[in-house]
């Protein structure tokens, strides 16, 4: 059995500033990293491994981030194939899930795909559907509970209102969230064979047949504004060991802005 | 003739868009807002979508639609969208809504935006222009799309429902065929309704992963109930803990009350934008860096198992109440 992974290298949202005065995204200084939710993938691919099956990592990301995908690796996968965007001019989820479905076309006889439910940055939620769609696979998402026996796999959904049980045929295209395990810390061990696996690099153009501009044209939606969200709060911090000081120091405040009463 | 069609699986989120769509429809040259129901049973009770806001209720009614199946209503919602040729799609952004949403698309070669909060339609130029919220709620985007038609998914929330007395829709059968899903549905269990209306709550005390045990909640609810208030949490003490149904952020409820007192909550982007419109936020956690001070008006650097009894007791001697 082959299964697919795949990860993205996102943007550390909780070090996502926005400038006070332009109200610009500080997208540029922002840190990078493969995502946590991406390590909740990858936990769920290998925990699912059964005997004799091959784990693989699949990213569209620069080249040149690779060594940012080591301890990936290092958490079970077979081997990394980076479906290089250095040079990629589309953006926008049609075009991710156009290229991870070529990819996965291209690895062929793949029997099974993980995503997060959504990425750490992104978080547009279409990338998965819309895979399936390409692929056409059913898409079982927000798994929970997720066991596979010989070619069916089953899973608690964890939707709004509840959970959903199910049952799938492979092969499909799973997502899990963050809640769907606790993703392994890899050892000094793991970190040491990750360097020998094998990292792929692809060019969507030449070795996917894709085109970015047609991709871009076809997916009909362009950014024209972006605008950080600037919400000033008072920031007013109290402390000390004095608990009944601190209560009445809050109450004081809370009656001075007239939202409760005395 | 620009239509402008909704969806939601949930009836509550179908209103919120909808009384939007009734809003809007004029100033922007809708000539129809309409509503899907999807299944026997909804197809049954479609007329009731009229005072709701809508001109025209597009029914499926097959019974297999009854149970939620992605595939089933992925096939329903796209056949619906070819017969019908809206320009909007709105989409309640429930779990639901959101997997629905981006294959409805994909299928379609529609263009699709998540987490819209504003949108409008231009006849001239056959584009809609949709306002997001983007990483999480840390910037807005606009986009132009103009490969209609345009599904925009609106988080729960946005929107608020409004009865429209008297008005009445026309109920219009559409035949689409459903494949068997290849996704079998075993069993859905539906958390229990508390029937609490958080929205209404003046005062929310929201509780985070900081709180250890279940029996806690006992002091989160008697300073909520001295405060006139509710108790809310995180989406870890929903999913994970199971100790509400609800939860609040970008993929729960956004609330705006008077006063938001947090405990023992970090302050994830994806938790405080469902608190941000609080008119004032109290947070309490006993890490001195922990993001949620830069997002709260007063923020008490304390254990709040030794602070918030000393509230509790502080609000009983001053008689400190919530008009
Ligand atoms: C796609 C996506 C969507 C999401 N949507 C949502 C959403 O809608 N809503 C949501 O809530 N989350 C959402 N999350 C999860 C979110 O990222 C956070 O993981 C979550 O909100 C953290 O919850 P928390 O603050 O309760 O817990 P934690 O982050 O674990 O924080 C607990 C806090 O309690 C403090 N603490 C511990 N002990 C004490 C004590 N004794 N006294 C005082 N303080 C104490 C700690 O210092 C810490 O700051 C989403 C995540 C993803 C990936």
């Amino acid at each position: 059995m082959k299964i697919v992974a795949c990860i993205k290298y996102s943007l550390t949202l909780s070090e996502l500033k926005v400038d006070p005065a332009t109200r610009e995204l500080r997208l540029a200084t922002t840190p990078q990293r493969v995502g946590t939710i991406d390590r909740n993938v990858l936990e769920a691919a290998v925990v699912l491994k059964p005997e004799g099956s091959t784990v693989h990592g699949l990213t569209l990301a620069p080249a040149g981030a690779r060594e940012a995908f080591r301890e990936a690796i290092a958490m079970g996968l077979d081997d990394l194939t980076i479906v290089d965007s250095t040079n990629w001019a589309a953006g926008g989820p049609m075009a991710t899930a156009a290229v991870l479905a070529a990819a996965i076309q291209k690895m062929g006889d793949v029997d099974l795909v993980v995503c997060g439910e959504a990425s750490d940055d992104g978080v547009t939620y279409q990338v998965p559907p819309r895979l399936a769609e390409r692929l056409g696979w059913p898409l079982l998402a927000y798994a929970r509970n997720i066991a596979l026996a010989g070619a069916t796999l089953t899973a608690d959904r964890d939707l709004d209102i509840g959970m959903q049980s199910v049952a799938c045929d492979l092969p499909l295209v799973l997502t899990v969230t963050q809640e769907t395990n606790t993703p392994r810390r890899p050892t000094l061990m793991d970190a040491v064979k990750a360097k020998k696996k094998p990292v792929v690099v692809w060019q969507p153009e030449a070795d996917l047949g894709l085109s970015a501009e047609a991709l871009q044209a076809a997916g009909g939606v362009t950014r024209i504004a972006q605008e950080g969200i600037v919400i000033a709060r008072k920031e007013q911090l109290f402390q000390g060991d004095d608990m009944k000081a601190l209560a009445n120091q809050l109450l004081d405040a809370l009656l001075a802005e007239h939202v409760v009463a005395e | 003739m620009a239509k402008l069609l909704v969806y939601s699986e949930e009836a509550g989120v179908a209103r919120e868009l909808l009384a939007k769509a009734r809003q809007v429809a004029g100033t922007q040259g809708f000539t129809e807002v309409g509503v899907v129901a999807l299944g026997a049973a909804a197809a049954a009770t479609a007329a009731i979508w009229g005072e709701w806001g809508a001109d025209v209720v597009y029914t499926v009614a097959e019974p297999a639609l009854d149970v939620y199946n992605p595939e089933t209503y992925t096939a329903a919602l796209a056949g619906v969208i070819e017969q019908v040729q809206p320009v909007v799609v709105l989409v309640g952004a429930t779990k639901r809504g959101l997997e629905v949403n981006g294959r409805v698309a994909e299928r379609l070669g529609a263009g699709a935006v998540s987490w819209c909060d504003d949108f409008s339609y231009d006849a001239a130029s056959q584009s809609v222009t949709a306002k997001c919220l983007v990483y999480t709620g840390i910037g807005n985007n606009t986009y132009r799309i103009n490969v209609l038609p345009a599904l925009a998914a609106v988080p729960p929330g946005v929107f608020h429902e409004q009865a429209f007395a008297g008005h009445s829709a026309a109920v219009i059968a559409v035949p689409v065929a459903i494949p068997a899903a290849r996704m079998r549905v075993l069993a859905n269990s539906v958390k229990a309704d508390t029937g609490r209306r958080l929205q209404d709550a003046p005062v929310i005390v929201d509780v985070g992963q900081g709180m250890r045990n279940r029996e806690d909640l006992a002091m989160a609810e008697e300073l909520a109930g001295l405060l006139n208030g509710q108790v809310a949490c995180s989406r870890p003490i929903s999913s994970e803990r199971d100790w509400f149904p609800e939860w609040l952020g970008l993929s729960g409820l956004k609330l705006s009350p008077d006063l938001c007192i947090t405990l023992g909550v970090s302050g994830s982007i994806q938790h405080t934008i469902g608190i941000r419109e609080s008119k004032l936020i109290v947070a309490v956690n006993s890490d001195e860096n922990a993001g949620i001070f830069a997002q709260a008006d007063y923020g008490i650097h304390a254990d709040l198992y030794q602070f918030v009894p000393a509230l509790i007791e502080a609000i009983k001697t001053r008689s400190v109440t919530k008009k």
